[in-house]
């Protein structure tokens, strides 16, 4: 799950995939730049109401949308939905139903060159669940290679953005926000193709492959004028779409198999933990304790995702096992 | 390419429940009844009002995803689908519907955002004709009931949520895989099956969605994603890969709010896109691959009229 789209300077973060070095980021700034999107700007836009246009606006308009304008003020967001498998040549099969919640929040900074700004820290949690009963999955059994593995859920802490976003950029680029504004409604749509080193994989991935490739999905819709009302900190209501597509998660043990995994989900932002849905919400109070509140504003850890945190399981297993 | 219609039909939503409560009156409809689940289904795809064109609009951005490197951005995406409905209350099945529609979906240079007219293939470097999505027509194949033929009700929840002010629909994927019409008659020896994956989701008002008085959920937005081996006219071959679309919109209340370039490429070349086909149209539906058979066997009789 991404948090925000922002300007070029910046970090994204991702459920999967937080630490994505800035190098790499270009392509999907490019390519949002370019972006079909209707409208930028609603037709009619009060004196007193955000302006789309304006960079210290816009840095408010991507905030408000990522988490709140009031410094510290938790928000959580919720998702449900399936993941599937596809291999050329047969029926995809829906492998789980899945459950996730990312639990945020941001703090202010102001910089004399680059004006406001803010920065969002997050943990994250997916849950994969049997698709008949719903119940959360321990050990899977893979149909593909009929190994039985154990299921590592998606345990990312912390998912922050690694540097705050600005009204300016580094180069002097203005923040702009790129939404549509239809019907009264506005939302944000966008794509982060990932493509890099594979922190699973070898010293010589451009020679030999297995470069970790991915690509998340995200749509979020809330209501225009909340949006662009200044005086509303927090959005009453937002509705989200994320999707994923990639290669095999690493603790399904498919090796080298032709394949990929697809997510597709859909949510919201919940009031409080107790919104969840079960059984992620039992889960996450026995399990991951951790995850009930955002890490601190200061949070200067490197970013978790599935594929550094499986290696420091399976690590940790292998010297127990003193392999 | 089955779009709204196949995640719809995908999609019903239906819970066991106890007495029907019907549409129309000030009781507002009850999420755990199944012929007002459905009704909710019918209020987000088209109207309880039969025959009231329904027009759908999303944009956003095809990828390529190659094994061994990283996604390109093809095109961009606008699309439009053009629908109504007939309703029924059966003694049997219970609230039935039957959707009707007409879809099209244009790809834009990504970075002029203009409709593409020919695209050079960066893989094999031919450069060939684009042929959009233009599907007449893509129509629910038989009707869709709140019960069984036994009357027992039918238990489809799982893709709704009630949370809030919102109603979340979706979560699951149509999963497309049958035989190709632009291959041959030995696929299942040597391959070519059709092979998609497409997946939408949806929020709408929770209050309007439950407002028997409101035939329709007019401000419905959503997100449509589809994942497919190259589009036939991409002229790919067997070459490993995969298009990824990813795409938001709403529902709008006219022709008029569709985007300039739409209303235009509409207005042009596709005008019988602006009418839903009729409430009885029987015709098989359409999709880019046997829209783009046609295209081909017209344009190869053409070039040898004696074959």
């Amino acid at each position: 799950m991404f948090i925000s789209r922002r300007s070029a300077s910046q970090s994204s973060a991702f459920v999967f995939a937080a630490e994505v070095p800035s190098s790499r980021k270009t392509s999907f700034l490019a390519a949002a730049a370019v972006a079909a999107l209707m409208a930028a700007v609603p037709a009619t836009l009060a004196a007193d109401m955000l302006d789309p246009a304006k960079p210290e606006d816009a840095l408010l308009l991507n905030r408000k949308m990522t988490c709140s304008l009031e410094d510290g003020q938790t928000v959580i967001h919720w998702w449900r939905g399936s993941m599937l498998s596809r291999v050329p040549g047969e029926r995809d099969r829906v492998l789980f139903n899945v459950q996730g919640m990312n639990i945020r929040q941001c703090g202010s900074f102001v910089d004399p060159k680059r004006g406001p700004g803010f920065r969002s820290v997050s943990r994250e949690v997916m849950l994969y669940l049997d698709p008949q009963t719903n119940e959360v999955l321990r050990r899977w059994k893979n149909p593909w290679t009929g190994e039985e593995v154990e299921v590592i859920h998606v345990a990312n802490d912390p998912v922050n953005m690694r540097a705050p976003t600005f009204a300016f950029g580094a180069d002097g680029k203005p923040a702009v926000f790129r939404g549509s504004f239809v019907k009264g409604k506005a939302w944000t749509s966008g794509e982060a193709p990932l493509w890099y080193d594979n922190p699973l994989a070898g010293d010589y991935q451009s020679y030999v492959g297995n470069n970790y490739h991915a690509m998340e999905m995200l749509n979020s819709f809330t209501d225009a004028k909340a949006l662009l009302n200044p005086a509303v900190r927090t959005l009453p209501s937002v509705s989200i779409s994320w999707a994923r597509v990639s290669d095999w998660i690493p603790w399904m043990k498919m090796g080298g198999r032709t394949g990929i995994i697809v997510f597709n989900t859909v949510g919201m932002r919940v009031a409080s933990l107790e919104d969840l849905s079960e059984p992620l919400r039992s889960e996450l109070k026995a399990n991951y304790p951790a995850y009930l509140v955002p890490p601190p504003l200061d949070d200067s850890r490197p970013n978790e995702t599935s594929w550094t945190y499986i290696k420091k399981v399976v690590d940790s297993r292998r010297a127990a096992k003193g392999d | 390419m089955r779009t709204l219609t196949t995640i719809t039909a995908a999609a019903l939503s239906l819970l066991v429940a106890g007495t029907a409560s019907a549409a129309g009156t000030e009781q507002p409809l009850d999420p755990a009844n199944a012929d007002d689940q459905l009704r909710i289904q019918v209020k987000m795809s088209c109207s309880l009002v039969e025959g009231t064109p329904t027009l759908y609009w999303w944009s956003g951005r095809v990828w390529a995803r190659v094994p061994g490197e990283p996604n390109r951005l093809l095109f961009n995406v606008h699309g439009m689908n053009m629908r109504q409905c007939r309703v029924k209350q059966d003694p049997v099945r219970g609230f039935c519907y039957r959707s009707v529609s007409r879809e099209v979906m244009f790809y834009l240079d990504p970075v002029t955002n203009e409709v593409a007219r020919r695209w050079k293939s960066p893989w094999s470097g031919e450069e060939v004709d684009v042929v959009h999505v233009a599907n007449d027509p893509v129509n629910a194949r038989d009707w869709y009931c709140s019960r069984d033929k036994d009357g027992k009700p039918v238990d489809r929840s799982d893709n709704l949520s009630f949370k809030d002010d919102l109603l979340l629909e979706g979560g699951g994927a149509a999963r497309l895989f049958y035989k190709s019409p632009l291959a041959g008659e030995y696929q299942d020896y040597v391959g070519g099956t059709y092979h998609a994956m497409e997946f939408g989701t949806s929020a709408a008002s929770a209050v309007e969605a439950l407002d028997a008085g409101d035939s329709e959920l007019q401000d419905t937005l959503i997100s449509w994603v589809r994942i497919s081996r190259w589009l036939p006219w991409m002229k790919m071959g067997d070459r490993d890969g995969l298009v990824v679309f990813h795409t938001a919109g709403m529902r709008l209340d006219s022709w008029e709010q569709l985007p300039e370039v739409v209303r235009r490429e509409v207005d042009t070349r596709y005008p019988s896109y602006k009418a839903p086909p009729p409430l009885d149209d029987l015709r098989p539906n359409e999709t880019s691959w046997t829209v783009f058979k046609k295209f081909i066997d017209e344009r190869r009789a053409k070039e040898s009229p004696s074959n």
